[in-house]
């Protein structure tokens, strides 16, 4: 079996002297699609602020075959991870089109960057009617559009998405879902997604953890988890 | 008339200097978001040292160079030794190392440099363009000088990809970290721009009002008034505050309350503006959603 | 007026965002509890064996710095408890003070009289103040308190109120003796009643800042659109703590006076607010000790500074500060209370 894009081994995540994650192990395969499950607290967005080292970590982290653990923020971001935070972190007082810039930061190739954000605004159409606007005006699912879009700039091969359900309605998680799908196949970025959303989540994704109180529980393929009787009386609620 | 005029020209000369002042405190909000208090003390020492320069024999603008290479670099030092690690700590401890700073380098300047008063030469010419007696050379000066410093300032911030980036670093700093941008060198370099242009400002008020440690006490209120009238994260509002800060505060000065009053007068003004648009005349309307 | 419940303020705290600038406190402000009154005990028994083994001129600096304290306390209300920040309370300071200046001096009114007449006097003021004031955010608010700390001196100074200011001069008053027979220097006396002045004023602020009007003031402090939703009235309760925190202050002010037995429009420049901005912080915002700490702080730390240095004191006084803001972020009352939580958490692992 070819290596895995991310794998990560006994990680412990510390928010100051708390142990919040009890060393959990899981991996990314090369384009292809995990989720992390787990009801709230469990430590599922600490899990994707560990791996982008904003929270003090032990334990071991493998991208593409070197260790990351260790390295600052930055760097990982460098390295084509890119993080779209929870709450969307949109950079308000920007405009849209500023925040896409954002997140071109890194690119030293002028050309295909400006390419790029024809390509976002293809995606999401209507980040491209609201270009100029300032981004606190957008709507909950337009920041989310957003958000994926700035982490999209950088032509990552791993992207980490906490919880881009939250506080959307239906349709649009729905729409959102579909072009996560697109982008997996078409950019051929590897997705990391982090969801309360367990329905979503498995439909989307192949592979599957879950996660209680900062310990990977169990895991599988989405199909195995979703055949589970336990998984489905707790979170599919049938 | 003349009088007025005059009032007028008189004003805007000084609201020229605000206007640099207020500058340098719109460029420390827009790549921190923090109030610098100890701003116009920073800019004091810097012309402090284009004095030590000048006395040395240097030709002016060599000694301008130096000064702004030393403002910067003292911008820079305070950053990382200072402020760094306070990043976590809140608002109000914050505001009361800035006191502090304030305090300390005002004591500082006076045990190294002396109290004594010490006049400072301008770079303009003195008489003002075609022999008017309405502004002097140096008035004119800082007024352009202003100009040029919003200009390129402005072209920074909104044009360059590190000003975007240093605008993103003060908005959010782990959004922009997650996206690469080195938020803790986007913060000093923030800080060591504004001390270079604090100490711009520094040398355009040393002629004015003579130089020592306490040189900047009477322009600093004003130009936080200039910089907050203006809205605080617009550059050009900075130029345009400044200008009508010093135009009310010499006209309330020489028609309305007399020379005791007028820093009083001024600041009703700008509080009454604040209160009917609170995010300043210029500023962005901060809206955001719930 | 409805004011939010008790527990939906703690409902509303343990929302509240992660970035916005805390006090140390996580309660509201703390019920009774015995180990509390063990402390305000041990202190309140130094506070009154004092004059008894020190000097006239120490318990006269002891004096100053509970009338320090008040000050602080006042502003502490507003800006550790309320989250709004003024740079203008020596303008509520001086305001105190001339008012009982002006009343012992022209109206013959006896010292003690003039407190509860410069309590209301600045309370109207700050009421009156805080209402369109407190609509500015932030550094705008911070702006035009301290437009008003500066405009202060000049205010003072000029001619038209001079036949009762005394203009640059100032006014001169009298010391206050102690009663016929009572064994006691002026300087005992002094301290004496405005320690009762002092303890009366802490143990009503307690009971203000836990009753309705104190939860509503940090709800809003937390999360102000939520607070206005739960059917508090914003303005309202933000003009009255501003009031609340000027009659605190304004009460210092006329006590300082007395004390000081003297106002003139010179010593209450800038640097008073600043300086009550400075205690407020380094004891500790958003709570009743840290006044006291920082009371004491203001009132000897520049002295101490004197002392070290001859020639640059402001300076080591400005190192203080910073050293102080490094080691201690939350104020000396929240490292006391960090560092508690620390050692509780220790014994509670069983570590």
């Amino acid at each position: 079996m070819t290596q895995p894009l991310l794998k990560v081994k006994n990680l412990e995540g510390f928010y100051g002297s708390t142990r919040v994650l009890q060393g959990i192990e899981f991996a990314v395969g090369e384009g292809g699609i995990t989720t992390i499950l787990g009801a709230n607290g469990a430590g599922k967005t600490t899990t994707l602020r560990a791996i982008s080292a904003l929270i003090r970590t032990r334990g071991e982290i493998w991208f593409e075959g070197r260790r990351i653990d260790g390295l600052s923020t930055e760097k990982i971001a460098a390295l084509g991870i890119a993080h779209v935070p929870d709450g969307r972190g949109t950079l308000v007082n920007l405009t849209v089109e500023e925040n896409l810039r954002v997140g071109a930061h890194l690119r030293r190739d002028r050309a295909r960057a400006e390419q790029d954000f024809e390509r976002m605004y293809a995606y999401f159409p209507r980040l491209r009617e609201r270009r100029a606007q300032q981004a606190g005006t957008l709507s909950g699912g337009e920041q989310q559009m957003l958000a994926i879009s700035r982490a999209l700039m950088l032509r990552p091969r791993l992207l980490l998405l906490d919880e881009p359900s939250f506080g959307l309605a239906p349709l649009i998680i729905r729409e959102i879902f579909e072009i996560m799908r697109r982008i997996n196949r078409e950019e051929k970025v590897s997705i990391l997604l982090v969801e309360q959303n367990v329905a979503r989540a498995l439909e989307l994704a192949d592979h599957a953890y879950l996660l209680e109180t900062g310990r990977t529980v169990m895991s599988g393929t989405s199909q195995e988890l979703r055949d589970d009787e336990q998984i489905r009386r707790s979170y599919l609620g049938f | 008339m003349y009088n007025l005029l005059q009032q007028i020209a008189s004003g805007i000369a000084m609201g020229g200097i605000y206007a640099c002042v207020g500058l340098a405190l719109v460029m420390i909000y827009q790549s921190t978001h923090h109030i610098n208090f100890a701003q116009g003390e920073m800019a004091m020492f810097s012309t402090f040292i284009a004095f030590l320069c000048l006395k040395a024999g240097l030709p002016y603008w060599a000694a301008f160079l130096v000064t702004l290479a030393g403002g910067f670099l003292l911008g820079m030092l305070i950053e990382r030794v200072v402020l760094r690690p306070l990043k976590d700590a809140p608002e109000m401890s914050v505001i009361v190392v800035f006191i502090g700073l304030f305090v300390g380098i005002n004591s500082l300047a006076g045990w190294i440099f002396g109290h004594q008063l010490e006049t400072f030469p301008s770079p303009f010419p003195e008489k003002g363009p075609f022999g008017t007696k309405l502004i002097s050379g140096h008035e004119l000066g800082t007024i352009v000088v202003a100009l040029v410093v919003v200009s390129l300032l402005y072209a920074f911030l909104r044009f360059t990809r590190v000003g975007l980036a240093m605008r993103a670093a003060a908005e959010n700093a782990v959004s922009s970290r997650l996206s690469g941008v080195p938020v803790s060198r986007m913060l000093a370099l923030g800080w060591g721009l504004s001390a270079m242009i604090g100490s711009i400002a520094g040398l355009m008020v040393a002629p004015v009002v003579f130089l020592d440690p306490n040189m900047m006490a009477g322009v600093l209120i004003y130009a936080f008034a200039a910089a907050l009238l203006g809205g605080i994260d617009n550059p050009w509002g900075a130029v345009a505050g400044g200008l009508i800060v010093g135009v009310v505060e010499n006209l309330a000065g020489a028609y309305v309350v007399g020379t005791e009053l007028k820093l009083s007068v001024a600041l009703v003004v700008i509080v009454g503006v604040l209160l009917v648009r609170p995010s300043g005349l210029f500023g962005r309307k901060l809206v955001a959603r719930v | 007026m409805s004011v939010v419940s008790s527990s939906v303020a703690r409902d509303l705290r343990a929302g509240a965002s992660a970035s916005a600038p805390r006090a140390p406190s996580p309660v509201p402000v703390a019920g009774f509890q015995w180990r509390r009154l063990w402390g305000a005990g041990v202190v309140l028994a130094l506070a009154i064996a004092l004059p008894f083994f020190t000097s006239d001129y120490r318990l006269f600096q002891a004096t100053m710095a509970m009338i320090m304290a008040l000050a602080v306390l006042g502003l502490n209300m507003l800006v550790g408890y309320n989250g709004q920040l003024s740079l203008g309370h020596g303008a509520i300071y001086a305001l105190g003070a001339y008012t009982a200046a002006v009343l012992i001096e022209h109206a013959g009114f006896p010292w003690w009289a003039t407190l509860p007449v410069a309590a209301a006097v600045c309370f109207v003021f700050g009421f009156l103040f805080g209402w369109p004031a407190l609509r500015l955010k932030g550094h705008y608010l911070a702006l035009a308190t301290f437009a008003l700390a500066l405009a202060t001196p000049q205010l003072l100074k000029h001619k038209a109120i001079e036949p009762w200011t005394g203009g640059v001069q100032g006014i001169v008053l009298m010391k206050p003796e102690a009663p016929d027979g009572w064994p006691l220097s002026p300087d005992q006396w002094l301290y004496g009643l405005t320690l009762l002045v002092t303890v009366f004023m802490f143990v009503l602020a307690w009971n203000i800042l836990r009753g309705r009007l104190g939860r509503a003031t940090i709800a809003i402090r937390e999360q102000p659109i939520a607070a206005s939703a739960m059917g508090i009235n914003v303005p309202y309760v933000k003009a009255m703590t501003f009031g609340i925190s000027a009659l605190y202050t304004g009460v210092a002010g006329a006590l300082g006076a007395v004390a000081a037995a003297f106002v003139a429009p010179d010593s209450f420049g800038m640097f008073v607010s600043v300086f009550f901005l400075v205690g407020a912080v380094v004891g500790g915002l958003g709570t009743i000790a840290g006044a006291i700490v920082g009371g004491i702080f203001i009132q000897f730390v520049p002295n101490i500074a004197d002392q070290i240095s001859k020639s640059a004191p402001s300076a080591i006084y400005a190192l203080f500060l910073i050293l102080s803001m490094y080691v201690m972020p939350m104020g000396f009352v929240g490292l006391v209370r960090s560092l508690r939580r620390r050692r509780q958490a220790r014994t509670a692992s069983g570590s």
